[in-house]
C-alpha cells in the first residue's frame, strides 16, 4: 500500500489523457453491460410472456399444420388438464392494409378464460364474448394502435379463409404482452358453412393449462402419446419453449451481440495499452532513475501495472454505475410509456455488474502488462544509457 | 533537531568491513577496484570502455573521476555504484564483491549502500520535494511518519527545509539538484555517487553544490565519488582520477591532466586532454 500514493500521483500526471482513457473504458463497460443485459432481458421477456402451467400442442410437422378439432376434447380428458382451448389462425387483415398487422385467432369462447386466467380481462367482457357470436376480444396495444373503442364494429378480411368477417369489439386484454385479436370459432365455422364448405373441423394449436406445474411434463408426454401413429402426430411444449422457438431468430441476434461485445472489449484493450505504453515511454528517465536508486524490477512492474489497472477499475466502476442508471431510467420510462414496456426487462443484474468489473480489470491488466514488463525487464544500465 | 543528528540506519548493513579495522590495524578501502575491464558490443563494434583499471578509495574521501567524453569515467562510476558489472576484474564496495550479485541483488544493494545524484536531477515531477526525497525510503520497512521525518532532515541538510511542499517545476535548477542530493543521502548510504552534478547548473549554483558535497564529506564523513568535467571540482575533492580512452592515467600523465584542468579553471583555457597521453599506464 505504501506505493499506492506513488501510483495515484502518476495516474494523474496527464489529467486529460487519464480522463480520456478512463472515459473510453467507462463507455466500453457501459456498452458491454448494456449488451450483456440483452440475453437476460430476452429471457426475462420470455418468462414474462410465458406461464409455467401452460403448454401448447401443435402438429409435429410445424405450427402451420393443423390437427383434428376433435383432438381438443381428448386433450381435455387427460389427467391434470385444467382447461384446453383450440386456436385457428384467421390471418385477417384490417381495412386497406391488405396484410396481417396483428395476430388474430378463432378460439373457443367458453374455454379461453379458463386457459388464460392470468390475462386481465374483465369478467363481464368475457361473458359478452361468450354471449355474442360475433364478439371479439382484442389486446390493448392493437386497440390503441387503431383507435378502436369497445362496442365498435371491425371487419377483418381473411388471407387464409375465403371469408370477411365483421366483429363487435366486446372486450380488451389489459396488458401489452398479448397483442391478440380473439373471436368465437363458431362464427367462422358458420361463415364457412354458408360458403358451402364443411366448416371449421381443425385446430391450429391447442393451449392447455395444467392444474399443477409439476404435471406439465406428464401431460405433454401423454398428449403426444395419444396422437402417435395418427394422421396428425403432435408435439407439445411449454409456453416458454413455444415463444422461445417462435422468436428463435433472436438467438442469432444474441450471438451477434456477444461477438460485438468481444470486439468492443478488444478495441478498448488496444486503446488502454497504447496509453499505458505512452505513459511508460514518457517516463523512461524516471523509471531508469528509480531502478538506479534501488527499486527492484518487481516493484517497477507492479506499480506500472497497478496504474493501468487502477484506471481501468475506476473507469469500470463508473461504467457499471452509468449502466445501472441508464437501465433504471429505461425502466422508469417503460413504466411511463407502454410502448417501451419490453425495455423494462433489460436490467443490469449483479452477474452483469461482476462481468463489467472483471472486464475493466482484464482490460487494465492486459493493457498494462506488456509495457510494464518491458520497462521492468530492461537492465538498469541499459535504461540509463537510453535516456541519458 | 541539529543537522548533525542525521544518522539514518534503516538497514542491517551487509558489508561493514570498511569500518572494521583489519587485524593489522589498517582500515581497508571502501572501494577496491582490481584489474577491471568493461567491454560491450555496440552494433557491430566491440567497445572497450575500460581496460584493466585498478584503484582504491578510502572511506570518507571525496574523489572525482575526470576525463574527456568516452574516457570511461561514467562506465567506472556505473561499476562503482553497482549499476553495471565488470566484464573482467573485481569491484568490491563496502566489503561486497559486486560481480557476484544478480540484477535484483544489485538493486537491493544500491538501495542500502549507494546514494545517486544525476546531472539532470531526475526528480519525479508529480511528487513534491519531500516525497521525492522520501522515495528511496519506500524500499525500507520504515513507517510513513519516520520516512517523512528522515526526508525532512535530509532537506534540512541541503538547506531546503522551507521548500518541502514545492514541486520540481517550481524549484530552480540548483534547488532541484539539492533535492536530488537530499534524496541521495536520505538512506544514509556508505557511498554517494554523483554523475556530473554541476553539469546543468550555472557557475554560482555549481559552486554551491560542490560546497554542499564537500560539507557532506566533512561533516558527515560521507564517501563521495563524482564524475565531472568541471575544472572547479579540483578545488573541492581530495583526489581526482583521470581517465582517457578507458585507461587510468597515473604518474606524470595524471599530473599533466591535473595541471591542464587547473589551468582551465584558472584561466578559462578550453582544455581537452587530447589523445591518450604518454604515461597512460596499461596495468600489467
Amino acid at each position: 500500500m505504501k506505493y499506492g500514493y506513488l501510483v495515484w500521483k502518476n495516474l494523474w500526471r496527464s489529467k486529460l489523457r487519464t480522463a480520456m482513457t478512463g472515459g473510453a473504458i467507462m463507455l466500453a463497460v457501459v456498452l458491454v453491460c448494456l449488451l450483456l443485459t440483452m440475453p437476460a432481458g430476452m429471457d426475462a421477456m420470455l418468462n414474462d410472456f410465458a406461464n409455467n402451467t401452460r403448454l401448447t400442442v401443435h402438429n409435429k410437422a410445424g405450427i402451420v399444420y393443423s390437427m383434428p378439432y376433435s383432438f381438443t376434447r381428448k386433450v381435455r380428458q387427460v389427467d391434470g388438464v385444467a382447461a384446453a382451448v383450440a386456436w385457428v389462425w384467421f390471418g385477417g387483415a384490417f381495412e386497406e392494409d391488405g396484410r396481417v398487422t396483428f395476430p388474430n385467432f378463432a378460439v373457443e369462447a367458453e374455454h379461453i378464460g379458463a386457459v388464460f386466467p392470468d390475462y386481465p380481462i374483465a369478467p363481464e367482457q368475457l361473458a359478452d364474448f361468450q354471449r355474442y357470436r360475433d364478439g371479439a376480444i382484442v389486446g390493448r396495444q392493437v386497440l390503441q394502435k387503431y383507435g378502436w373503442k369497445l362496442g365498435q364494429r371491425v371487419t377483418l378480411k381473411s388471407t387464409v379463409w375465403p371469408v370477411d368477417l365483421d366483429f363487435r369489439l366486446v372486450g380488451v386484454i389489459e396488458n401489452d404482452r398479448a397483442p391478440h385479436f380473439w373471436f368465437n370459432r363458431e362464427y367462422l365455422d358458420q361463415a364457412l358453412k354458408e360458403k358451402g364448405s364443411n366448416g371449421l373441423g381443425i385446430a391450429g394449436t391447442i393451449w392447455v393449462r395444467a392444474s399443477d406445474p409439476r404435471q406439465v411434463n406428464t401431460i405433454m408426454r401423454k398428449v403426444d402419446e395419444m396422437s402417435r401413429n395418427s394422421e396428425a402426430e403432435t408435439a407439445s411444449e411449454t409456453e416458454r419453449s413455444f415463444f422461445a422457438n417462435f422468436f428463435g431468430s433472436l438467438q442469432g441476434l444474441v450471438t451477434i451481440i456477444l461477438i460485438v461485445t468481444g470486439l468492443v472489449s478488444l478495441c478498448i484493450v488496444f486503446i488502454a495499452a497504447n496509453t499505458a505504453s505512452m505513459g511508460v515511454r514518457e517516463r523512461a528517465g524516471e523509471i531508469a532513475v528509480m531502478k538506479a536508486i534501488g527499486f527492484p524490477r518487481r516493484v517497477i512492474f507492479t506499480t506500472l501495472l497497478a496504474e493501468a489497472s487502477l484506471l481501468s477499475i475506476v473507469a469500470g466502476v463508473a461504467g457499471v454505475f452509468l449502466a445501472v442508471g441508464l437501465t433504471g431510467a429505461l425502466q422508469a420510462l417503460a413504466g411511463w410509456n407502454d410502448m417501451l414496456g419490453p425495455l423494462g426487462n433489460f436490467i443490469v443484474t449483479p452477474f452483469v455488474i461482476v462481468q463489467g468489473l472483471f472486464l475493466s480489470l482484464f482490460v487494465g491488466m492486459l493493457a498494462g502488462v506488456v509495457p510494464s514488463f518491458g520497462a521492468a525487464r530492461k537492465p538498469v544500465v541499459e535504461s540509463l544509457h537510453e535516456v541519458f | 533537531m541539529p543537522v548533525r543528528s542525521l544518522r539514518l540506519r534503516p538497514f542491517v548493513r551487509l558489508g561493514r568491513c570498511m569500518q572494521a579495522h583489519s587485524q593489522d590495524g589498517a582500515r581497508p578501502p571502501l572501494i577496491q577496484i582490481e584489474a577491471v575491464s568493461r567491454h560491450y558490443r555496440r552494433g557491430v563494434d566491440d567497445v572497450h570502455a575500460l581496460d584493466r583499471v585498478s584503484l582504491s578509495i578510502d572511506a570518507g574521501q571525496f574523489v572525482a573521476f575526470m576525463g574527456p567524453s568516452g574516457s570511461g569515467k561514467s562506465t567506472l562510476m556505473n561499476l562503482v555504484s553497482g549499476i553495471d558489472q565488470p566484464s573482467e576484474g573485481m569491484v568490491v564496495v563496502a566489503g561486497q564483491s559486486l560481480g557476484e550479485l544478480t540484477e535484483d541483488e544489485l538493486a537491493e544493494w544500491r538501495a542500502r549502500h549507494v546514494g545517486l545524484i544525476f546531472q539532470f536531477f531526475n526528480l519525479i515531477p508529480v511528487l513534491n520535494a519531500l516525497d521525492n526525497v522520501a522515495l528511496p525510503l519506500l524500499l525500507t520497512d520504515l513507517a510513513k511518519a519516520e520516512r517523512v521525518r528522515r526526508a525532512e532532515i535530509a532537506l534540512r541538510v541541503v538547506g531546503l527545509d522551507e521548500r518541502v511542499d514545492h514541486y520540481p517545476r517550481t524549484l530552480s535548477g540548483g534547488e532541484q539538484q539539492r533535492v536530488a542530493i537530499a534524496r541521495a543521502i536520505v538512506t544514509d548510504p556508505d557511498l554517494i555517487v554523483a554523475d556530473e552534478p554541476t553539469g546543468d547548473l550555472d557557475a554560482r549554483n555549481a559552486e554551491a553544490i560542490l560546497e554542499l558535497l564537500r560539507k557532506l564529506k566533512n561533516d558527515f564523513g560521507k564517501t563521495i565519488v563524482m564524475v565531472t568535467h568541471d575544472p572547479r571540482a579540483l578545488r573541492f575533492v581530495d583526489h581526482a582520477f583521470h581517465l582517457d580512452k578507458g585507461l587510468l592515467l597515473e604518474g606524470d600523465a595524471a599530473d599533466r591532466a591535473d595541471r591542464a584542468i587547473q589551468l582551465a579553471a584558472g584561466g578559462g583555457l578550453i582544455s581537452t586532454l587530447g589523445d591518450a597521453p604518454e604515461g597512460a599506464r596499461r596495468p600489467a
